[in-house]
């Protein structure tokens, strides 16, 4: 991981001088490109382009944006939201959008959510898991290899489980119980591609629970806050808030590369292969393979996603919240915010990050897109020629992309998804649990090679054989933790368990000396400082002159 | 033999720049009341479906075609409250220290001082509540509710103060919290006004009431504070004015919650102008018409306490105050 120039802590700063400069930024006019038979990127003719949207992928395009400012190519990007992105877009305000769904025609709320008559393409630009970040601790020890089953997840956004030590958690973690701890969902305040995937996801898997929560059926990009829910707005405002020093016992809903970047934990999910596994790149590309994209090129909907067969995805190592976020681009010829200038910008931009730029996806918490996808979309890209005829796009060769997911001699694979390591045996259901860390970007495995730096158990374990009929590996003979038949705990035997990580696994109960010092005390104390802070110095002073008035000269 | 007439009618140049000035002067009314126009008309879509509901409900659910401005205004008010709360002091103190107190060399440091606080932008503000502040006023939030929250405003619901582990999600994104940040913007402007008002002060009455042997306090309490009274209670109604307007800190401190609380402690609140900053982004037009009726009874809010504001505060100069 080497620069990471967007730090989004400060998002809402970021938001303020990326406007700044929208305002100031002159729109360029358009320029006939002088070589237009040279391909050199840098010699191209460029505009600003401008684009606001989803803050779901905000990361990895802000570290595009970064990595193609070099070669002359100025782009905007400011989150705000999905629902945001797509009605800036139809307004006419921006030059692209980036959107996790496709425009509803009719929105949620009964709301027209069309683009207005605006010719446009859908381009799928990154993959990603939806993560579940929290903050929970036992004593002062943050849990970081938290595991929840898919209606335990439900249950906890729709207020029926609001304490971590639920039976149902516990038994998500095989037993092992969380302190007394009322539970805080973050959700988003804003119209959210974030909510839209989380909500699709609890409509298509869980619809009683989600149905009876929210008083119909579909998703929303607008989550119903209730009860001892906080809403926030932006992603980073959520991670923020699960992080920040208020947020012991809050979960809250993100793109994997937010907890990433911030080092925080995420919740592993169970999948329908009953395993827990965490959204890394790996696990994304192989819940992905099931994902049907519409083919239809005369549908308005072309390349956008079904995901039912995703969230229900068998293998072992696929993360069910898993899906693609797309651009929205301009293709009509008469389009009044483009000019040739602008084009060639966001067909420059795209194709580096379609290409070169999906090598990041995987570092920075998304996952890079199969080479179908990619191929579409520059098929997509080249509808902007067909709009511009003056835009270059020679010289764009996709299997020359350095993609972690092509494979040079069938298309059709998925590299990535067929190299994914298997989940390690104390992710499955019943084992466990790992006490390996979550939110690092790493697999966790049994496969020592993939991970060096994950302590699985008993180090030098063998690979454990994978059950051809079923996918499903079996248990690693010998090297398994042991677990206790009755409680279901693992048994941390001394001198077996050199890497397991004790400190998680103790006692689930309140300790008055976990809690900081009585603050009653020093309460008072303070207020006491306080009120002798303001009044000695006078009193002094006053006595001091009495006292001079007294002695005799 | 009759006096020669003389005109008071201006010519030549005296007559373009006095027509001038009236023409730049009148634009300032035009402008307000064209704001006004425009927010009404906008905004009357909006009340004539939801008429007098439009003030008493307290949800925001444009889906479920319930849009009411209650709880926002009761939020509204209750941040700009608080915010006064820790306004007007230390504004009231830091005007006599500047005014009255400190050492002239010092004096335009500070004025300068202050003037840099009413710069910094309100997102400034925002990230310091968020980031630095809202860990501390969470404990003195809990502190208030252990020790006073019997009192309803200090009751925080569903926790228990004094419980093993205190819950801290339920202290924190609340009235309280962003009423210290809002404080803290809506502070030099009250300063300013008030010191300007007790810098008007007749030196000769103050003399005087050095003269008969006051000493400086006694001086402060019987001749600046009641000739500046018109001026304390106009800046901390100009204050009051912006506090209730305060946007953009508001909406990074604040997790949004429709519901109409006295409960300034507890998590969760809405202003109206948080609301208009965090919906505009993506609403509708029927949603829009919403936003900017709710945004036109902030401007009607605004404009009354702002003109009584004027109102003391050019009552004050004349010198009423001082019997």
């Amino acid at each position: 991981m080497t620069t990471r120039k967007v730090r989004l802590g400060l998002g809402t700063l970021a938001v303020i001088t990326a406007s700044t400069v929208a305002l100031l930024g002159a729109p360029a006019t358009a320029v006939d490109r002088g070589g237009a038979a040279d391909p050199e990127l840098s010699r191209a003719a460029y505009a600003q382009i401008e684009g606001t949207g989803s803050t779901w992928s905000e990361l990895i395009v802000q570290q595009w944006i970064a990595d193609v400012d070099s070669n002359g190519m100025k782009v905007v990007y400011t989150g705000g939201g999905s629902s945001k992105g797509r009605k800036d877009f139809a307004q006419n305000s921006t030059d692209f959008a980036i959107s996790e769904i496709p425009y509803q025609g009719v929105d949620e709320q009964g709301n027209a959510d069309t683009s207005n008559g605006r010719e446009y393409a859908y381009l799928p630009i990154v993959a990603g898991g939806t993560a579940f970040t929290y903050q929970l601790k036992i004593g002062d020890q943050l849990v970081r290899n938290l595991r929840l089953s898919g209606e335990t997840i439900t249950k906890i956004f729709t207020n029926q489980i609001t304490n971590w030590n639920d039976p149902a958690i516990a038994a998500d973690n095989n037993g092992r119980a969380f302190p007394s701890l009322p539970i805080t969902p973050v959700v988003r305040s804003d119209g959210s591609g974030t909510t839209a995937q989380f909500t699709t996801w609890m409509d298509k898997e869980y619809p009683s629970l989600w149905r009876a929560f929210y008083g119909k059926a579909g998703l929303t990009s607008y989550y119903p806050r209730e009860g001892r829910a906080v809403g926030q707005a932006g992603s980073d405002q959520v991670m923020n808030t699960i992080a920040g020093f208020a947020g012991n016992g809050t979960i809250g809903y993100v793109e994997y590369s937010y907890p990433v970047n911030k080092d925080y934990p995420v919740v592993k999910v169970l999948n329908k292969g009953g395993y827990f596994v965490e959204p890394t790149d790996y696990n994304v590309a192989v819940a992905l393979t099931k994902a049907k994209i519409n083919q239809d090129k005369s549908s308005p909907l072309y390349l956008t996603q079904i995901l039912d067969e995703v969230y229900r995805h068998p293998d072992p190592r696929a993360y069910p919240i898993s899906s693609y976020s797309y651009m929205v681009i301009p293709t009509g010829a008469t389009d009044q915010r483009m000019t040739t200038a602008k084009r060639q910008t966001l067909a420059d931009f795209m194709y580096y990050s379609l290409c070169a730029g999906q090598t990041k996806a995987g570092p920075y918490g998304y996952s890079p897109l199969p080479l179908n996808l990619v191929k579409a979309g520059f098929e997509q890209i080249a509808k902007l020629k067909t709009a511009d005829p003056a835009v270059d796009l020679t010289d764009r060769d996709v299997t020359q992309c350095n993609n972690p997911t092509f494979d040079g001699k069938n298309l059709a694979n998925n590299l990535l998804a067929e190299t994914a390591p298997q989940p390690a045996a104390c992710d499955k259901a019943g084992e466990g649990p790992c006490g390996t860390e979550t939110g690092t970007n790493t697999p966790s495995t049994d496969d020592g090679s993939a991970t060096p730096e994950v302590t699985v158990e008993t180090p030098g374990a063998p690979t454990p054989g994978t059950d051809p009929g079923t996918g499903v590996p079996a248990p690693p003979d010998g090297g398994a933790p042991a677990v206790d038949p009755d409680t279901g705990e693992v048994v941390v035997a001394a001198g077996t368990t050199t890497g397991e990580q004790a400190p998680d696994f103790a006692a689930p109960t309140e300790l008055a000396s976990g809690r900081p010092v009585d603050t009653s005390t020093f309460g008072w104390v303070a207020a006491l400082l306080l009120v002798a802070l303001v009044l000695l110095p006078g009193v002094m002073v006053s006595s001091f002159r009495r006292r001079a008035k007294a002695s005799p000269r | 033999m009759r006096p020669r007439k003389l005109s008071r009618r201006a010519t030549g140049a005296d007559a373009v720049f006095a027509h001038g000035a009236r023409a730049v002067g009148a634009s300032v009314l035009v402008i307000t009341g064209g704001v006004g126009v425009f927010l009404a008309w906008q905004a009357y879509p909006t009340l004539q479906r939801y008429g007098w509901s439009f003030f008493t409900e307290s949800a925001w659910e444009p889906d479920q075609d319930v849009i009411g401005i209650a709880a926002v205004l009761v939020g509204t008010i209750s941040v700009a409250l608080v915010a006064m709360f820790f306004a007007f002091p230390t504004s009231v103190l830091m005007a006599l220290y500047i005014s009255e107190y400190a050492p002239a060399r010092i004096k335009s440091t500070l004025v300068s001082l202050i003037d840099l606080m009413a710069a910094v932008p309100s997102i400034v503000y925002g990230l310091w509540g968020f980031f630095l502040i809202m860990p501390h006023a969470a404990e003195l939030a809990l502190w208030l509710h252990k020790h006073l929250g019997w009192i309803p405003i200090f009751d925080v619901r569903g926790t228990d103060p004094d419980a093993a582990t205190w819950d801290t999600t339920r202290y924190v994104a609340s009235a309280f919290c962003a009423g210290i940040a809002v404080a803290m913007m809506v502070m030099p402007m009250a300063c300013a006004v008030m010191r300007q008002v007790f810098s008007q002060t007749p030196p000769g009455e103050k003399e005087a009431a050095l003269a008969l042997g006051a000493t400086r306090w006694g001086m402060i309490t019987a001749v600046v504070l009641p000739f500046g009274r018109g001026g304390i209670i106009g800046g901390t109604m100009l204050g009051l004015g912006r506090a209730l307007g305060e946007t953009i800190a508001v909406v990074l401190i604040i997790s949004p919650a429709f519901e109409i609380k006295p409960n300034i402690l507890e998590v969760g609140t809405s202003t109206v102008s948080a609301l208009i900053a965090g919906r505009f982004g993506e609403a509708s037009p029927a949603q829009l018409s919403a936003l900017l009726a709710a945004g036109f009874v902030l401007f009607m809010i605004t404009l009354v306490i702002n003109t009584l504001a004027a109102v003391i505060v050019n009552r004050s100069r004349s010198g009423e105050g001082v019997d």
